[in-house]
């Protein structure tokens, strides 16, 4: 993408293709390039030949799934009725998704305009990753197609399970809303960008409550199963804000995660706005999560006081509450405080990823790894189970892909009356001087 | 405000303060199981291990073929557990005194204050009055979360279904026995009644009475009386009940104490939090132009380059 | 004289005769029982009354305190110093064979001291291979007097109705 650029393709960031003339939704749709040219990106793309090999061996296993039900996955355990798709595909992802409220937040209640380009990444980060969590557990449901049941036809209100569904249908459809903005714009219907920015606060804050409680209610499942899980990833009391508080640096790094695999592998969709303010931005958010790390770790820590664990860190299991603890937690924070002392970017990021993978790690361990710690055994997944869960996140990925190469995330739409561009992408002069310069050094 | 007014508010106060006399039914805080609810006393001293049980579960609850015959002792070299082919099973255990291995059937306790019944967003599960508690298969969606909650890992998942998986375990035999005060086909065909079938309550009394008068015979705890909040499936055991793997570890309160204090918090969160945003909103945006910010930044910048 | 002497022998011989217990005086002793209250999953079987008359001697020893010497147990004796023979001495006299049915439950004398009594079967059981364990003697496994029937040995799933496809342990059969 970045080469046709150079060789003076024009990217979609308006409704105008040239004057007089507006871009059609196919148009849009392929980038504002020709098929062929559209074809020819993707094939030239390396990672789209990965995601190839992965949809050609994990799809028809999603749909063996549904043929065959969850026996031809899963080691069909009764000891473990959880496997990869809730504790990786739902409860890994949806801290990492709470980017969605925290930024939401963050410029709607709090007034912190100036993170305002990278609001619409955070809320679309949400968006996508509740969204494929809900997907995670729609190929776990035993009835998937009964999805709704709690929803409309039988309740059972004293469940956290009952919570964690309206929340969630609740939450997706606010953030649907909230992202739709950006859609509208897109497609053009300034209609609908007018109705929902008069509801965006109350969109924001009732996200804010959702977000606090199912975020929470995830943690408090497991106190269903008090013996069930290790007394180190567990606590009676405060296991709901555990999941809660490690949820807030999860988001905003996983933000940072995105905003850096996005900056090294598409930058082009970046208007000159984001690019000249997301160091700045990442620094913000890093102050957030390492604010957020720095509270966790205590919280932690209060609860092993609290209940007297101390002893558990002799153990096996304590060695590996340590790891986890380390790479996810303390390691990430001093990063984290050390950069934006130094105002070191890159470190930033590096520690971001850390967290990421901390905070997965983290729910792998409650929900799977330490899961019947009491057992004799350990359960290791059906590889056809390891087989969906990455096919899925790759989908997760393409579909991100899809969005923010096309939708104003990374890029503000520049409305009809300021196509006198003063937050363009390169202009047409800077294009041609560009060109002109790889021209001078290819013939030298 | 003016006399007459405050006396009158003073009054109907006091008038709808006298109506709310709180009742003793407020107060209790645990359920002692339904006063007519059946249960099973399981003296494990009685058993020997002939899985008749197993086997009259199988023909009553219409379950398929087993892997191996009932009359099949070679099982009891491994522990097993309840499958969606087997709503009880009968496991040996190891004495460490020397003395015969105690055998323990394993099924459903049919918990006063159930887990899976607690945990279930479909209210699936019902604790009848007979004491069972019962599954309705037609509102599961297959969550499973029945089965993380239930602390004797006796629910099991038909996965094997590729359309219609469901939960299978012991329901006491509700509608084909214990509706119509029958005992369940385990209790009626075992040959030493190492299963007695009666009122829960009167199965307590009796369990003492037992252990009472043959003390040799029982350690001094009946499993199941107090443990999470009371089963209707009772144990006696002449060694620890750990030692038959009953996990002796789970405490006396029901699944749900642990989820209360969360479950409570809730509706707090939602009454609280859209006012402390909404005043937090207004705390740090005041005097800004909040509405200006939504519009394009290059109308405020423009020319800016 | 004569004639006092003779009714006072003759009431002798009426006393001494009353004293002679119920089985010397011509009760019918069974020399052997059958067992058929299974029936359904079970032959019918003998149970030799007699030989264990020879083996075990005391009556009480099977039969508690409904016939023979007095049972001399403490626990027993606080209540039962005076008990003479019942009028079944049979377990069938005193254990029910199906004391958990709804009607048995309700109706149950929750006054009476033997609440917690076995029902027929169980006392059977119980009281039969114990002693048989005890005197390393006689049938304890269940199929030493218990011939299948048919439909037993489908119940059981065993025999001609054992399950023929063993599937191989691992593939997705999980614990």
């Amino acid at each position: 993408m970045k080469k046709l650029i150079a060789s003076g393709a024009k990217t979609v960031d308006s409704p105008q293709k040239s004057p007089g003339r507006n871009w059609t939704i196919m148009e849009k749709l392929f980038l504002g390039l020709t098929l062929q040219q559209y074809i020819g990106q993707a094939i030239r793309n390396p990672l789209n030949w990965i995601f190839g090999i992965i949809f050609a061996i994990g799809i028809p296993i999603i749909l063996g799934r549904f043929l065959f039900g969850l026996s031809w996955v899963t080691h069909s355990s009764n000891d473990y009725p959880w496997g990869l798709f809730l504790a990786f595909g739902l409860f890994g992802m949806v801290p990492l998704s709470s980017s969605g409220f925290q930024l939401g937040t963050a410029c709607e209640v709090f007034g912190r305009h100036d993170l305002e380009p990278i609001e619409r990444l955070g809320l679309l980060n949400g968006l996508l990753g509740y969204f494929f969590a809900v997907v995670y557990l729609m190929i776990d449901l035993g009835q998937p197609w009964r999805l709704p049941y709690p929803m409309a036809v039988a309740f059972g209100p004293a469940s956290v399970l009952f919570l964690v569904a309206w929340h969630v249908s609740t939450y997706l459809s606010v953030q649907i809303a909230e992202v739709s903005v950006s859609f509208f714009e897109w497609i053009g219907f300034p209609i609908g960008i007018r109705a929902i920015r008069k509801i965006t606060l109350g969109l924001t804050v009732s996200g804010i409550i959702l977000s606090t409680l199912h975020q929470g209610a995830l943690g408090a499942l497991f106190t269903y199963a008090p013996g069930k899980v290790h007394p180190l990833w567990y606590s009676s009391s405060f296991q709901w804000i555990h999941f809660f508080v490690s949820s807030i640096p999860g988001g905003l790094c996983m933000v940072i995660a995105v905003s850096t695999i996005a900056s090294n592998t598409m930058s082009w969709r970046f208007d000159k706005r984001f690019r000249d303010s997301l160091d700045r931005i990442t620094i913000s958010l890093a102050k957030g999560a390492s604010m957020g790390l720095a509270t966790y770790l205590t919280i932690k820590l209060l609860s092993i006081a609290h209940d007297n664990k101390w002893g558990y860190f002799m153990t096996g299991y304590g060695q590996w509450y340590l790891v986890e603890i380390m790479i996810g937690v303390i390691v990430p924070m001093f990063l984290l405080a050390y950069a934006i002392h130094h105002n070191k970017v890159t470190l930033i990021r590096f520690g971001a990823f850390l967290v990421v993978f901390g905070i997965f790690l983290n729910r792998l361990n409650t929900a799977y790894i330490t899961f019947n710690w009491k057992l004799s055994y350990r359960e290791i997944p059906h590889w056809r189970e390891v087989a969906i869960s990455i096919t899925v996140y790759s989908i997760y990925i393409v579909v991100y892909r899809f969005i923010v190469y096309r939708l104003p995330i990374f890029y503000q739409w520049r409305t009809q009356e300021e196509l006198a561009p003063a937050y363009a992408t390169e202009t047409e002069t800077e294009i041609e001087a560009k060109a002109l310069k790889n021209a001078e050094a290819a013939a030298s | 405000m003016k006399r007459r007014d405050f006396l009158k508010g003073c009054l109907i106060g006091g008038a709808a303060a006298s109506l709310g006399v709180p009742s003793k039914s407020w107060a209790v805080g645990s359920f002692e199981g339904y006063p007519d609810a059946m249960g099973v006393l399981v003296d494990t001293t009685r058993c020997i291990g002939c899985r008749s049980c197993e086997a009259a579960c199988n023909k009553e609850q219409k379950l398929p073929e087993p892997d191996v015959p009932f009359d099949d002792t070679s099982v009891f070299k491994e522990h097993r557990r309840t499958t969606e082919k087997a709503y009880t099973v009968v496991n040996r255990y190891e004495a460490k005194d020397g003395q015969k291995p105690p055998y323990r059937k394993m099924q459903c306790n049919h918990c006063n204050e159930p887990g899976c019944l607690t945990s279930c967003f479909v209210n699936a599960y019902t604790k009848t009055g007979e004491g069972a508690v019962i599954y309705d298969a037609k509102v599961c969606v297959g969550c499973r979360t029945c089965m993380v909650a239930c602390p004797f890992n006796i629910p099991a998942y038909s996965y094997s279904s590729a359309f219609a998986p469901v939960v299978k375990k012991c329901i006491f035999c509700y509608h084909t026995r214990l509706k119509f005060g029958k005992p369940p086909a385990c209790v009626e065909i075992c040959p030493r009644e190492a299963l007695t079938f009666g009122l829960r309550f009167d199965l307590i009394k009796m369990g003492h009475e037992r252990i009472r008068e043959t003390p040799d015979r029982y350690v001094d705890h009946i499993y199941g009386e107090k443990e999470l909040g009371g089963t209707s499936w009772l144990y006696l055991s002449r060694i620890p009940p750990e030692q038959i793997g009953l996990d002796e570890t789970v405490g006396n309160e029901p699944i749900i104490s642990n989820v209360k204090e969360f479950l409570g918090m809730v509706p707090m969160v939602l009454t609280i939090w859209p006012a402390l945003f909404s005043g937090i909103h207004l705390l740090a945006t005041r005097n800004k132009d909040h509405g200006d910010a939504h519009h394009n930044h290059s109308e405020q910048e423009d020319g800016k380059k | 004289m004569q004639k006092r002497g003779f009714w006072l022998a003759g009431l002798m011989v009426i006393l001494f005769l009353a004293s002679v217990p119920g089985t010397s005086r011509g009760i019918t002793v069974p020399d052997n029982v059958t067992l058929h209250s299974q029936s359904k999953l079970y032959e019918p079987f003998n149970f030799p009354h007699a030989k264990h008359i020879l083996l075990v001697k005391e009556c009480s020893y099977c039969h508690h305190h409904t016939t023979g010497t007095l049972e001399q147990d403490p626990n027993c004796i606080r209540c039962h110093r005076n008990s003479s023979e019942t009028k079944v001495v049979s377990c069938r006299g005193c254990h029910q064979s199906d004391p958990f049915s709804a009607v048995a439950i309700k109706e149950k004398n929750k006054k009476i001291y033997h609440l917690d009594k076995p029902s027929l079967k169980a006392a059977m059981h119980r009281n039969c291979i114990d002693c048989h364990e005890k005197m390393k003697k006689g049938p304890i496994a269940c199929q030493a007097c218990h011939v299948y029937t048919k439909a037993g040995a489908a119940f059981y799933n065993t025999g001609e109705f054992a399950p023929k496809n063993k599937p191989a342990k691992g593939g997705h059969g999980g614990h």
